[in-house]
């Protein structure tokens, strides 16, 4: 049963965000019989409500206010970004936990960290995380039913030589479970799942959070800023209803958790007088060391048909190259995994007209296709902020983004594209594609977790080195990239979140 | 399709029946010398082949197209009108009307203006309703939403038949 807290009511926590790491710190805040206002700046969907058709979907659940900048792709829903996510769900490597140690800095722009956590401790709530998301191959979760697209890259791959090829870790049931169903290869996961088979906080953390009593979901509430007190502490959190009317949600403790571009915003635009560079910003790192994940697509036209449509979008990855490798020529490692897109997205990644893109689109039917995730090296230079005078409809300064590829990152595309069309060529392709895909998807660092406040916004436990009871509880605390899809990591670092909010509480030191 | 895409589709869709005589005599008049300025979805459907040339697909289809990305084109200030910049662009690669040379000329006009704004903007409106349209895809056999259908559970996910036996 969902709670209603009043305005003034500063025992509760205050979550921003609903998403992967939003929606499931509020639950388990909630399951351990923590009172939760968790603001959504988006809208509430049923399953109902789910058309098979990204550009659908994306108008309807996207993130679409006015920014400036490189495009970055996030939800504005409840349920957030797990709404449009593939499901992929690869661990962080224990080497990528100390990227500085193991790379080194690679010049004099880049500012690779170590983080303030190894993965020995993240392993428990990794645990956790797959057993609540339902991820294949774990927990006597079968592996994921093969496609017809994840079986041609399984093949080119053994052709050339890869061995780690499965088609486990993702968080698509194959099987029902928890009440969820399992998959119906509905395809273009993307638009988000029409039966709910994709773990989504939208119908498995927040109607659970409800459950408990301890949880009040507030829909199309854009939080403007976070309010502190004399001591430095923050007391509330002033937000934006659907009518446009302001309020202030008084609060215990702040959890941000809008994705890198709001939670960035949010803090930078709490400035005060104690806090003059925005909240928990004294070191100035808020809104830096923004990280993207190298990027890259390669679609090819196969001898026979392959209808990638049909099918889950993601069914299974490559994770030979995941490893640091320097004589590869870069720093760290990329993943290579399944992906099916839909005409006009096919035909906007190959770009052009005329016969180049039609080689495509005349062979949609016998495309195959991966999709490249790696590493990217954090540099002061990429990053988020506030344009100095142009507004949005809230009166918020609208969010200015800086990033460009580093050389490192431009080294690993380029190398896994040659492997990728390695892959299909074995296979006999006539047609190959390999490009980027200058969208920010996997958005991190922002609010960089590190072990000294000089480095970073947040300490071990994603708490403000600056402000102690004010946390970020997204991809924004991501110390540096890793190659692993963010999801999980995000999830294992909220499960572990609540358990320390909940000491600290029980200690009365929160 | 929203509130406003509604009104506006209803707008234009009367503009067109109403502006539709005066075109085609226009045109008449004319010939082709402004090609993109005639409106008319027809001719520009020549222009929508030779952007994204599906094999066997038939004119109704371009037509239908063109109707739409006309309409999505249609705010535009003069000014901004990239459609009509984009044919005068495209005259001025030749002493000839562009829309009068043979296809092999035509592609080496959009080639030289390619990386235009205006065509950029052009192509990208033509893209967007061509690759989003029902009957592009059932040509292309993508049959659109499957979960009306169960998915592919059943339906052919697997189905792959020509893949080599083995890891070789």
């Amino acid at each position: 049963m969902s709670r209603r807290y009043a305005h003034d009511d500063a025992s509760v926590v205050v979550v921003i965000g609903s998403g992967a790491g939003g929606g499931t710190l509020a639950n388990e805040l909630a399951q351990k019989g923590i009172d939760v206002v968790c603001l959504e700046a988006g809208k509430r969907l049923t399953l109902a409500d789910i058309e098979n058709h990204p550009p659908t979907m994306f108008a309807r659940m996207g993130w679409l206010d006015r920014r400036i900048g490189p495009m970055v792709w996030n939800g504005k829903t409840v349920g957030g970004t797990t709404m449009f996510w593939s499901g992929i769900t690869p661990r962080i490597q224990e080497h990528e936990f100390r990227a500085l140690s193991t790379y080194g800095q690679l010049d004099a722009g880049t500012t690779l960290i170590d983080w303030p956590l190894t993965l020995a401790e993240l392993e428990p709530y990794y645990d956790k995380a797959e057993d609540k998301m339902g991820v294949s191959g774990t927990h006597g979760i079968p592996a994921s039913a093969e496609t017809n697209n994840y079986k041609v890259l399984k093949a080119g791959a053994a052709r050339v030589g890869y061995q780690e090829i499965t088609s486990t870790r993702t968080a698509i049931n194959p099987v029902a479970r928890n009440g969820r169903p399992g998959c119906q290869q509905i395809g273009f996961c993307n638009s988000g799942c029409a039966i709910g088979a994709k773990w989504s906080t939208l119908y498995t953390e927040v109607p659970a959070a409800e459950l408990t009593g301890h949880f009040e979901l507030r829909t199309e509430c854009m939080a403007t800023r976070i309010n502190h007190n004399k001591t430095g502490k923050v007391t509330g959190v002033v937000y934006v209803d659907a009518a446009g009317a302001t309020h202030e949600q008084k609060a215990r403790a702040v959890c941000v958790a809008g994705n890198t571009v709001e939670t960035t915003r949010l803090l930078l635009n709490s400035e005060s007088a104690m806090f003059p560079a925005g909240l928990g910003n004294s070191s100035g790192n808020v809104g830096r060391h923004y990280t993207r994940h190298t990027f890259g697509i390669a679609l090819a036209v196969m001898p026979g048909e392959v209808n990638f449509h049909r099918g889950t979008r993601q069914s299974g990855i490559v994770l030979d190259e995941q490893y640091h490798k320097p004589e590869r020529g870069f720093a760290g490692g990329y993943i290579i995994e399944t992906l099916s897109i839909a005409p006009f997205d096919v035909s906007n990644i190959v770009g052009g007209w005329g016969q180049h893109n039609a080689a495509f689109m005349n062979n949609y039917t016998k495309l195959a296709g991966v999709f490249i995730t790696g590493e990217d090296p954090p540099e002061a230079g990429n990053r988020i902020s506030l344009h100095a005078s142009e507004k949005d409809q809230h009166g918020l300064p609208v969010p200015v983004i800086a990033y460009r590829d580093h050389a490192n990152t431009t080294a690993m595309r380029e190398h896994a594209l040659k492997m990728s069309k390695a892959i299909y060529d074995s296979l006999g392709a006539s047609h190959f594609h390999g490009g980027d895909i200058p969208v920010g998807a996997h958005n991190m660092g922002v609010a960089r977790m590190s072990k000294n406040a000089d480095d970073g916004v947040t300490n071990r436990w994603g708490q403000a080195h600056d402000v102690p009871n004010l946390f970020v509880s997204d991809g924004s605390l991501f110390s540096t990239s890793a190659a692993a899809n963010p999801t999980l990591t995000i999830v294992a670092l909220a499960i572990r979140q609540a358990d320390h909010i909940a000491e600290r509480m029980q200690h009365q030191t929160l | 399709m929203n509130e406003v895409q509604t009104t506006r589709r209803r707008f234009l869709a009367a503009s067109l029946v109403f502006s539709s005589i005066a075109v085609a005599a226009e045109t008449w008049l004319r010939g082709a010398a402004a090609w993109a300025g005639t409106r008319d979805p027809a001719t520009l459907a020549r222009f929508g082949r030779l952007l994204f040339p599906l094999d066997g697909l038939a004119d109704a289809v371009y037509v239908q197209v063109m109707d739409r990305v006309l309409m999505s084109l249609v705010s535009m200030q003069p000014g901004d009108d990239v459609l009509m910049i984009t044919e005068q662009s495209l005259n001025s690669q030749q002493a000839g009307n562009w829309f009068d040379l043979d296809a092999a000329a035509q592609i080496r006009a959009i080639e030289n203006i390619q990386h235009e704004a205006h065509f950029a903007a052009v192509l990208s409106a033509v893209r967007d309703t061509f690759y989003n349209d029902p009957a592009v895809w059932a040509h292309m056999r993508y049959p659109g939403s499957s979960k009306e259908f169960g998915g592919y559970v059943q339906r052919g996910f697997d189905d792959i038949n020509w893949l080599p036996e083995g890891r070789s």
